[in-house]
């Protein structure tokens, strides 16, 4: 018998084996321990195909064959896991070899930014809507109606003079009779009418937008913003306006700043009053000392106010025995450049873009 | 209005520290007068203060010639203890004995001159003789000021003449207060405030002579209720005292002769403006008060010829009228230096009027500003008067023969009723009632508090603005001060309505957002225009439809915007003329158009149609802008694609994905190649693309390569609220495609042909949940852009388009093989109809 020509099932168990542990440290990534497991374990694999001898050994033998398959079959799953292992502790180390300088980063583009006067308009109208109140437009090219009568400014009154306003002719291709005489808004006050008839009292309201006037030179511009207040209600006073006005101030530019009426005359509200708030700038938690935005009074003018005027009520459709009522109005674009330090209003309405790209917001 | 301290003590009755803001803690000093003033409603503009402190009186004792200069003297001057040498070039030195202002070496003018010994030619000069100008008590600067000769050498000007030591305070007077407007009014509401006691302006026993009525006829009663004549003999005019010419200049008006100078003292003493006309002059020697005849001329002082109004008040002689009432005198009977017989006019005339006129032939007097606010008609216009006549007596020797007070129908006062409480009611604060009528009987105004739920007020006839109850609760306000006044919420029994919101509103936020969010750079322009600029868009609207001001500031702001684009442009070209960087900005804001037709706009039912319909359209715009420097031969259309993707980024963030597609009608303003449509549905809802060269050319903008675009606010659907789709719970199978194709056949066809073939081809009810092209709704569009290829391979004038498809079924996973098949199907169906328009149209 020529026992050398045909090696046992043992032996070639142990062939196996051999060929597997010396290409087991050849093997130098995942897709090549695949492969190496394919071609020993795989379905037509090297060890698995031997399993075929199994049939071909005396029964006797078949319990120490089967156990001795399974010897190698442990030893080069053992094999490839602990090569895995190696191969990912490899990798992790190569991996944290690596460095990258975040110190460089090409100069990402400017990000888009939104006008001083809309930001400062947004945060208004979200200060006020959280203390209640509504917000509301309406046209710029207006009645003369509502932008005088219905407010109290009587025709041939010099109170027409305290606003020099833009007058708007009628078409010419228009030819019906009775229209009435129409002017670009110069203040925001018109909506307050159009409020009133339209959903009478009570009402909150406040109404920002674009305004006009013939005013051109370095602290006036012909266009401009202005938001303008109005509440109407029973048992509505001036020391209800003093409180929203403190809170609008102190949500705003900051508690515990102070607010002071100085009397005035706006003919649509009777008493009137001009309002300052003390200044922010130089406002040490208790006092404001003077600076240069507050032309070192401590306060700074922000705008007018009053009761609404009993003439501008009935104008209205309402009742000025039952309700009474408060306004305020005052300038976006001055609060604007207050808010951001703008010095110059032309910067407002010139579109430079190094000036507008500042303006970078949440 | 300039207020001067001096005058408002005299009407105090007690002095007024009028140094400069030294000592803070005198109620009485200027500084804390302005204060109070602001705090009563008459808003300090500004406070001067004015002294001469070491001019003196010089008594001229020698004058020669200078030795070395033809025009000037050398003076020895008396200054009270020596005689000093000054050299002056005056040529109206007084001869010897004659006395002049003197400011010797050490003083300082007003102009911060400090005075030191100089040689004048060779000759010392120790000091200067002064003008009025130089010493800011006039405005003669022509000659030296040549004071009274009985005047005592080496006294200090200002210790002779009140109102040289002055502070002049400047108030901003509200339209409702005429009588804040003379002194009188404002030393009223000051003694009020300070304590202390209203002291009129003195008026001398005066005899007004016999009652003329032929002196004055009043035939437009209604226009003037009230008219005071006088007539006066013997006047010398002649220049007016220093006192008088200082007190004029302090509160800025020019001296001219005494009896001009009375008239304008009494209006800035009591705001009672008067005229003064030259009775021999008046034809008739009597004046008519009427209505001018149209076109009725005057020569008004000022020299200005007028043709009248009928609408303008007169104040006429016999024949002709002889001043715009309430506005001008006339030439023909102003008082000159030989007049010796005046009539004086003290009028009250109906200020709605008055405004007219004033503004109709733009002369704005002093006169006019008071007469259109109101001024008195009773007592303060009669104190006025004997004010007036008495000073005329004392100044120019002039007696009063008679008078005429000629009347109509005069204003009633207003019968106020008052409830006490009301004031804490309306203020929030309690004000007691003693308080309210201690300040408003202060104020003049009689108090008869029999009901005590209703008092009886009469305000006085000198503050025609308190007709209601609020205006006397602003009077309590005033002089009450509001420093107390709680800040203190007030309760209200009823529920506020919430009102909607207007979805524009929230659409024009949301687009600005988005817009930001392309990284542009939000501008504000001007809502004005020129019409020039106007013109690219003639096809879009009519001229006729420009919404005009008939009183713009400039031609560059003659009309309301039609269209964003000119206000970006405008802010384009002043970024390019300042810097290299590109640019990208956007707007959104209103334009403004006539509507084409005038047909009354149906009835919404809103109180404010009456006036709605007439109104000129507001429709918002967001439009967005992008510029670089044209590197190559010609733009590259890079920019309008950016503008582009913006404006499709900007709808699909805010949940309103549009489609690319032509424009209805081609923009002239962008390039004929270059534009496209951005669509919603079958509704059009803004344009983008690239700027015309001819409308960039004709801005000097010819280098540049510009994209804009725009979009129309009223066009786009209301901002949806998302609705949850459930995610493809099968994948989707893709197959890409490149096609070759003529460049004019855009990428919007080749996909509304790749579409149809896949509605087509996908036939219903073939195969249960057959393959389609993934529903646009789904994130990923069933048809994806990946490239648009020009170059190397491909022909001029055809293009390589990559396209990628994307296939699913509803329910199921789908095979390939179904896919390659419906596939074949869609871009053979496609193919078809491309190769209609492109016959060269085929598969790379």
């Amino acid at each position: 018998m020529a026992a050398d020509a045909n090696p046992t099932p043992q032996e070639q168990l142990d062939a196996a084996l051999l060929g597997f542990e010396s290409a087991l440290p050849q093997v130098s990534s995942e897709a090549e321990l695949y492969e190496l497991q394919v071609r020993f374990l795989g379905k037509n694999g090297a060890v698995t195909k031997l399993r075929s001898l199994m049939g071909k050994v005396p029964p006797a033998q078949r319990k120490e064959l089967g156990q001795a398959f399974n010897r190698v079959k442990q030893a080069i799953d053992d094999g490839l896991a602990g090569r895995k292992l190696a191969l990912a502790e490899a990798a992790r180390e190569r991996n944290l070899s690596r460095h990258v300088d975040l110190t460089f980063v090409p100069d990402p583009p400017r990000p888009g930014t939104l006008h001083p006067i809309t930001q400062t308009r947004r945060e208004l109208e979200h200060v006020f809507r959280r203390l209640g109140f509504d917000v509301v437009d309406g046209p710029h090219v207006e009645a003369e109606l509502y932008s005088f009568d219905k407010l109290n400014i009587q025709p041939d009154h010099p109170a027409r003079d305290m606003q020099d306003t833009f007058f708007i002719a009628r078409p010419e291709h228009d030819p019906r009779e009775g229209a009435p005489s129409l002017v670009l808004r110069p203040h925001t006050s018109p909506v307050q009418a159009r409020t009133m008839l339209r959903h009478g009292a009570p009402i909150r309201i406040i109404a920002p937008g674009t305004t006009f006037r013939r005013d051109d030179d370095p602290t006036h511009s012909p266009m401009f913003h202005q938001i303008e207040g109005l509440y109407v209600d029973r048992n509505v006073t001036m020391a209800d306006l003093k409180a929203t006005l403190y809170r609008f101030v102190g949500a705003f530019f900051g508690e515990g700043l102070a607010v002071r009426f100085r009397p005035s005359y706006f003919p649509f509200v009777e008493p009137g009053a001009e309002f300052d708030m003390q200044c922010a700038f130089c406002f040490d938690g208790q006092l404001s000392h003077g600076c240069g935005l507050c032309k070192q009074s401590g306060w700074i003018e922000l705008g007018g106010s009053g009761m609404v005027h009993p003439a501008v009520l009935e104008q209205c459709g309402i009742d000025p025995s039952v309700y009474t009522g408060w306004a305020f109005g005052f300038g976006i674009d001055r609060m604007a450049m207050l808010r951001h330090g703008i010095s110059h209003l032309r910067h407002n309405f010139e579109g430079d873009l190094r000036v507008l790209e500042q303006f970078t917001s949440p | 209005m300039l207020l001067s301290c001096t005058w408002l003590s005299e009407l105090l009755g007690r002095p007024l520290d009028v140094s400069p803001p030294f000592d803070a803690g005198n109620p009485f000093s200027a500084v804390n007068i302005a204060a109070r003033l602001t705090n009563l409603g008459l808003e300090v503009e500004g406070v001067e203060y004015f002294e001469l402190p070491k001019i003196i009186v010089g008594r001229v004792d020698d004058v020669s010639p200078h030795p070395d200069a033809a025009k000037l003297n050398v003076v020895q001057l008396f200054d009270g203890a020596r005689t000093i040498q000054v050299v002056c070039g005056a040529s109206n030195l007084p001869p010897v004995g004659g006395k002049v202002a003197f400011a010797p070496v050490g003083a300082v003018l007003p102009d911060g001159l400090e005075l030191s010994e100089r040689e004048l030619r060779g000759v010392v000069s120790n000091g200067m003789i002064c003008s009025e100008t130089e010493l800011r008590i006039g405005s003669d600067g022509d000659g030296i000021l040549v004071l009274p000769s009985d005047w005592e050498p080496g006294t200090l000007l200002q210790d002779l003449v009140p109102g040289i030591r002055d502070a002049v305070i400047e108030i901003s007077v509200t339209p409702n207060r005429p009588d804040a407007l003379g002194h009188l009014g404002v030393a009223r509401d000051l003694a009020l405030a300070l304590g202390c006691e209203l002291t009129l302006p003195p008026v001398s026993e005066v005899t007004t002579g016999e009652p003329m009525p032929t002196l004055v006829t009043l035939e437009a009663g209604d226009r003037c209720p009230r008219y005071l004549g006088y007539a006066l003999e013997g006047c010398r005019v002649g220049p007016s005292p220093l006192w008088l010419r200082v007190r004029l200049h302090r509160v800025g008006l020019r001296p001219r002769n005494n009896v001009v100078d009375v008239t304008n003292f009494v209006l800035f003493e009591t705001g009672q403006p008067m005229h003064a006309f030259d009775r021999q002059r008046l034809s008739g020697e009597r004046v008519v008060v009427r209505q001018a005849a149209a076109g009725e001329p005057i020569t008004t002082l000022d020299d200005t010829k007028l043709e009248l109004d009928p609408d303008d008040l007169v104040i006429a002689d016999a024949k002709t009228p002889q001043a715009l009432a309430g506005i001008m005198g006339g030439e023909g009977s102003m008082v000159e230096a030989a007049t010796t017989r005046l009539l004086l006019e003290v009028a009250f005339f109906e200020p709605r009027a008055i405004r007219r006129s004033a503004r109709r032939y733009g002369l704005r007097t002093d006169s006019s500003h008071r007469f259109e606010r109101q001024v008195d008609f009773a007592a303060q216009l009669e104190l006025a008067a004997a004010r007036a006549v008495s000073l005329l007596q004392q100044l120019s020797g002039a007696r009063c023969v008679g008078h005429c007070d000629a009347r109509a129908e005069l204003p009633v006062p207003a019968q106020i009723s008052l409830d006490p409480d009301h004031v804490g009611r309306l203020l929030g604060m309690d004000v007691s009632a003693s308080e309210i009528a201690r300040i408003l009987q202060g104020l003049g105004v009689s108090v008869d508090r029999t009901n005590p739920q209703a008092w009886r007020c009469e305000p006085p006839s000198y503050r025609p603005d308190l007709g209601r109850d609020v205006d006397l609760i602003e009077e309590v306000m005033r002089h009450h001060g509001l420093d107390e006044l709680p800040a203190r919420h007030s309760s209200s029994p009823e529920e506020l309505p919430v009102l909607p919101e207007d979805p524009l509103r929230a659409l024009a936020n949301a687009l600005t957002d988005g817009l930001r969010a392309c990284d542009l750079h939000e501008h504000v322009s001007l809502a004005f225009t020129a019409e020039e600029h106007t013109l690219p868009f003639v096809s879009e609207f009519q001229a006729t439809q420009l919404v005009r001001p008939v009183n713009p500031m400039r031609s560059q702001q003659g009309c309301m915007r039609p269209h964003l684009l000119p206000g970006l442009l405008d802010a384009v070209a002043y970024n390019l003329g300042r810097h290299t960087r590109p640019l990208g900005l956007f707007e959104v804001g209103r334009v403004y158009l006539w509507p084409l037709t005038s047909d009354d706009a149906p009835d919404s039912g809103n109180p404010t149609d009456e006036v709605d319909r007439y109104l000129p359209t507001e429709p918002s715009r967001a439009a967005a802008i992008r510029a670089q420097r044209v590197s190559g031969d010609s733009p590259t259309g890079e920019l309008a694609r950016a503008l582009t993707r913006d404006l499709s980024a900007t709808l699909a963030r805010v949940g309103l994905p549009a489609q690319l597609r032509a424009p209805t009608q081609p923009r002239p303003w962008l390039h004929p190649g270059v534009q496209v449509g951005l669509w919603i549905g079958d509704r059009e809802v803004g344009v983008a693309g690239e700027l015309h060269p001819d409308l960039l050319a004709g801005r000097d903008l010819g280098e540049f390569e510009l994209g804009y675009g725009e979009l129309w606010l009223e066009a786009l659907p209301p901002l949806p609220t998302v609705q949850f789709q459930d995610v493809a719970r099968f994948p989707a199978t893709t197959r890409d495609l490149s096609l070759d194709l003529d460049t004019r056949i855009s990428s919007a066809e080749v996909l509304a042909a790749l579409t149809r073939a896949a509605e087509s081809a996908a036939a219903p009810g073939d195969v249960q949940d057959p393959p389609r092209l993934a529903n646009a709704d789904e994130p990923r569009r069933p048809i994806e852009l990946l490239e648009d290829y020009r170059g190397a391979g491909i022909e001029s004038g055809r293009h390589a388009l990559l396209l990628r498809l994307n296939y699913r079924a509803g329910q199921r996973s789908v095979t390939d093989a179904e896919v390659q098949a419906l596939h074949d199907k869609v871009v053979a169906g496609a193919l078809e109809q491309l190769t209609r328009v492109d016959p060269a149209a085929r598969i790379r």
